[in-house]
């Protein structure tokens, strides 16, 4: 249904003629987030610059049931910033203040459309960062990162989004302003920043965020393992976390992204190898000694090729720059790709890489590595030809049996990308019938009317309202007496 | 109604009345053995309009508001099972009943902990924590049962047994419903089984006593440790009372830092943390690790009112300075690198304790945060609110969860905050 003239002479009345993006070619600029299998076009694309005008945009469509999408940089890797059923996208790209920074506190207020690195960037030479870091961060939003409860590769010490984030402030689908939260430790009542957090804007639009900020490390080492095949790295990768010793970020790359790598950025990684390891370790400077001594011992334990430790930053930058271009670098190898994000217990990497092996070899495609190792959670780049008939099909097959093998480890369906569109189909392999009810009716108490961000998340959008049937439990014969 | 109790767990396993649940004696008490019989019990409550109360430890059934009634108490002693320890994921499910003792000896073996030390810790059930989002020193450094909580299976208010979040370390599957359930005081559901992140056991760890002057000087050396590469374990404050609680030398406040990683790193650590406790004129002596024993007892002992109050490590000396203009003789003591402190009241009334209620809650209110009375006879908590307010629309958000998850109001109706 398109939005009636009456909705977007409303939303100009709010925001101004520049406001408000209705051409079709300024609108196909929002028609997917980086998962362009899923493009679907808003009706009308708002720019905000305040909270008061993002409630209003609510209340107006809320008012004519037009659907809202919100938007960060659209860097998303779910089909999440995409209008499936038309309606309003809301862009967040004018709200990018630093509402307040408080490091007596340890603490920053921003506004959702502030890209993520900026915040570090704000505080670097005092010393201190914004610890989630995902491989977007130098553009895609906080805001987007708190819908996404985004990760990144040294998540696997300081945690993911919900860990850094202290308070918000959201425009629930009600079109109420709710401030949960705060900079300050405890306060009385369900945790309702935690239950915001990855929500993908199904319960509403946050429009300021409270962080947690960290004081930088005294010392930072970098090191490169490399094996002769996967298996080998993830039985290294299991043995490091198993003596104790839980790196800031402990990430693998595969033969097949080795090459590209190093054909895109010049020869960063060594040739020949199955797999390399980057290992950083980061902290007081004696325990870094201490642990990056360990590590390098536990690698040579197990048959590693080569082990090198970066001297300087120069070389720490450049044992990066492989692991930080990799996505890009892929294109040398295959015009398109699907990318996996499920997580498996990490004592199982070895026997998952086992797997993965025999499901390329079975499906007769290449499947290039580089992922977050030390938290178990995969990042497989499912290689195919969209120009062969068939082949993109093949390629979601072999998706679908990666995804049942991990998910038959005890692992999950997303590690840190989210759900959107793509895997909303994929939950009920994670979760039974009572656990969709339950988070069907936790959308429906931010969003009742179904506006907010539609048809993502949740495998279907009940629009009758019933949702999922669970069973309840059967009571013995007589119970009732 | 007995007889349908009965029916679902065995005539043994239940019984007219109980143990009182603060000040009230239940009509039925169940000790289920399985996660299905507490599932069915409390479905049958669901039908018959019965309120239930779920008991881990009991060590926490003064938190809230004094129910009006209980109706079945359902026990968690028995369900006390490590379900699954896979020590090289650095995860672990257990039933809610399961205690942090025990868990904690279990992972000695392998070198490892869940850090979570709240007072008492060891007798009290994880699905009481979880419940109650106690945390005790080691926030400092791992953050509360929110950083550790994975994953959750609980019984919804109809019995439906329910699982939330993962048990992997690392997934964003869904809704993250374990948040939802940690603090919550089990008014969404019935908690049996959580996943937990472990983390590795410090190879070596050591604590010094940093005295002040004045609470002013060890706020300093918070601010000054906090803007340094140092990374502590736990920095507790203890004001003067805190300090003779605990048979310490008498300063106006002091800070108990301590450091574990490897023990070379804790060498160069510890020159560093006393040259900023002395950059705030501070004079340090190093501790045994028995300190940790010994305040963990002081403060698990106590049996007075206990107030906990979130505040901002800026704050930690007006804090301090509040808490004695209106509850003179209080002790303070907490982590002072979150500004999560306990005030210990020995001597307060309903009447003193509300007027104190309001001056302190205003003055946190001024950075966000609360102070709740975690534990005071109910003859007090009956005549003040032992949460303090909420914000209308987050109140407004709490009730519609509530009211969807528990319409009939079987789960601990009554207790929290808002009486929701």
């Amino acid at each position: 249904m398109p939005v009636s003239a009456s909705v977007i002479a409303g939303l100009q009345r709010l925001l101004g003629a520049a406001g408000v993006v209705l051409t079709p070619e300024g609108r196909l600029t929002y028609e997917s987030d980086m998962l362009t299998l899923y493009k679907a076009a808003p009706d009308a694309v708002v720019l905000p610059t305040s909270t008061a005008q993002v409630q209003a945009i609510v209340r107006l469509c809320r008012e004519a049931r037009v659907p809202i999408v919100p938007r960060g940089s659209g860097t998303g890797l779910i089909g999440g910033a995409t209008a499936p059923q038309g309606g309003v996208m809301v862009s967040m790209t004018r709200m990018t203040q630093i509402l307040e920074l408080d490091l007596a506190n340890r603490c920053a207020t921003v506004q959702p459309g502030l890209i993520n690195l900026w915040l570090t960037n704000a505080v670097r030479d005092r010393g201190w960062f914004f610890a989630p870091d995902p491989s977007s961060q130098m553009v895609s939003s906080i805001g987007g990162n708190v819908a996404t409860n985004a990760g990144g590769p040294h998540c696997l010490k300081y945690g993911i989004t919900t860990n850094h984030v202290l308070g918000l402030e959201i425009v629930t689908g009600t079109g109420d302003v709710v401030s949960v939260g705060g900079k300050a430790a405890d306060r009385p009542g369900y945790d309702l920043t935690g239950t915001i957090v990855g929500n993908e804007g199904t319960f509403g639009l946050v429009t300021a965020i409270t962080v947690r900020l960290l004081h930088a490390p005294e010392a930072v080492k970098t090191a490169l393992a490399s094996f002769a095949s996967l298996v080998e790295a993830s039985e290294a990768v299991s043995a490091i976390i198993a003596a104790g010793i839980i790196p800031a970020a402990l990430e693998m790359l595969d033969d097949a992204m080795i090459g590209a790598v190093n054909a895109a950025v010049g020869k960063v990684y060594p040739d020949g190898a199955g797999a390399v390891l980057l290992i950083e370790l980061d902290g007081p400077r004696a325990e870094v000694e201490a642990q990056a001594e360990r590590v390098a011992a536990i690698c040579r334990e197990r048959q590693a090729l080569v082990v090198t430790v970066a001297r300087d930053e120069a070389e720490r930058a450049l044992l990066w720059k492989g692991r930080k271009e990799a996505a890009g670098a892929v294109g040398r190898i295959t015009a398109a790709y699907l990318l996996q994000d499920a997580v498996v217990p990490r004592s199982k990497l070895p026997q998952i890489m086992r797997e993965m092996v025999a499901i390329s070899r079975r499906y007769d495609l290449l499947f290039a590595n580089v992922f977050h190792a030390g938290d178990g959670n995969l990042h497989p780049l499912i290689c195919y030809d969209d120009r062969k008939p068939g082949e993109l099909e093949r390629a979601q097959q072999a998706n679908e049996e990666l995804l049942h093998a991990c998910i038959a480890l005890g692992g999950s369906v997303s590690g840190e990308h989210g759900i959107g569109m793509d895997k909303a189909k994929n939950l009920p392999l994670q979760y039974g019938e009572a656990d969709l009810n339950f988070m069907f009716r936790l959308r429906r108490v931010f969003d009742p009317d179904g506006l907010m961000n539609p048809a993502k998340l949740l495998p279907s959008h009940p629009a009758c309202g019933e949702g999922f049937r669970p069973s309840r439990p059967t009571l013995p014969a007589g119970t009732w007496v | 109604m007995l007889a349908g109790l009965r029916a679902i767990i065995g005539a043994e396993r239940v019984c007219d009345g109980g143990a009182a649940v603060d000040g009230v004696v239940p009509r039925w008490s169940a000790a289920p053995a399985t996660i299905e019989q507490v599932a069915a019990l409390v479905a049958l409550a669901y039908d018959e309009g019965l309120v239930v109360v779920p008991r881990g430890g009991g060590t926490a059934l003064e938190l809230g508001h004094p129910p009006a009634r209980v109706d079945l108490v359902v026990e968690m002693r028995r369900l006390d099972a490590v379900l699954e320890y896979q020590p090289e994921d650095l995860t672990v499910t257990v039933q809610a009943g399961c205690t942090a003792g025990a868990l904690a000896a279990r992972l000695a073996a392998h070198r490892q902990l869940l850090p979570l030390d709240p007072p008492g810790w060891a007798g009290r059930s994880l699905g009481g924590l979880a419940a109650t989002q106690a945390t005790g020193p080691l926030r400092q450094r791992y953050g509360g049962m929110r950083d550790l909580l994975l994953g959750v299976r609980f019984a919804q208010a109809d019995g439906v047994l329910t699982w939330g979040g993962a048990k992997v370390v690392k997934s964003v599957s869904g809704y993250d419903v374990p948040k939802l359930m940690v603090g919550a005081l089990g008014t969404l559901g019935v908690l049996l089984e959580l996943t937990l992140r472990l983390h590795p056991a410090p190879d070596y760890e050591a604590t010094w006593l940093a005295s002040f002057r004045t609470p002013a000087h060890a706020q300093d050396c918070v601010a000054s440790l906090l803007d340094s590469t140092v990374q502590p374990n736990r920095i507790e404050l203890l004001d003067e009372r805190a300090l003779a609680a605990c048979g310490l030398p008498a300063s106006a406040a002091a800070l108990a830092i301590a450091i574990g990683t490897v023990e070379p790193a804790v060498r160069a650590q510890e020159g560093v943390v006393k040259t900023i406790a002395r950059g705030a004129q501070g004079s340090v002596e190093t501790m045994g690790t028995s300190f940790w024993r010994t305040y963990d007892r002081v403060l698990a002992g106590f049996d007075g009112v206990v107030l906990r109050i979130g505040t901002v490590p800026a704050r930690l000396m007006a804090m301090l300075g509040a808490v004695q203009a209106v509850l003179p003789g209080a002790a303070v003591a907490g982590a002072a690198g979150v500004g999560a402190l306990h005030a210990l009241v020995t001597h307060a009334d309903a009447g003193v304790l509300g007027a104190a209620l309001e001056r302190l809650r205003a003055s946190v209110g001024e950075v966000g945060g609360g102070v709740i009375v975690e534990r005071a006879p109910r003859a007090v908590r009956e005549r003040l609110d032992p949460w303090g307010p909420v914000p209308a629309p987050a109140l407004q958000a709490m009730r519609a969860l509530k009211h969807e998850f528990d319409p009939r109001g079987v789960l601990n109706p009554g207790r929290f905050v808002g009486g929701l």
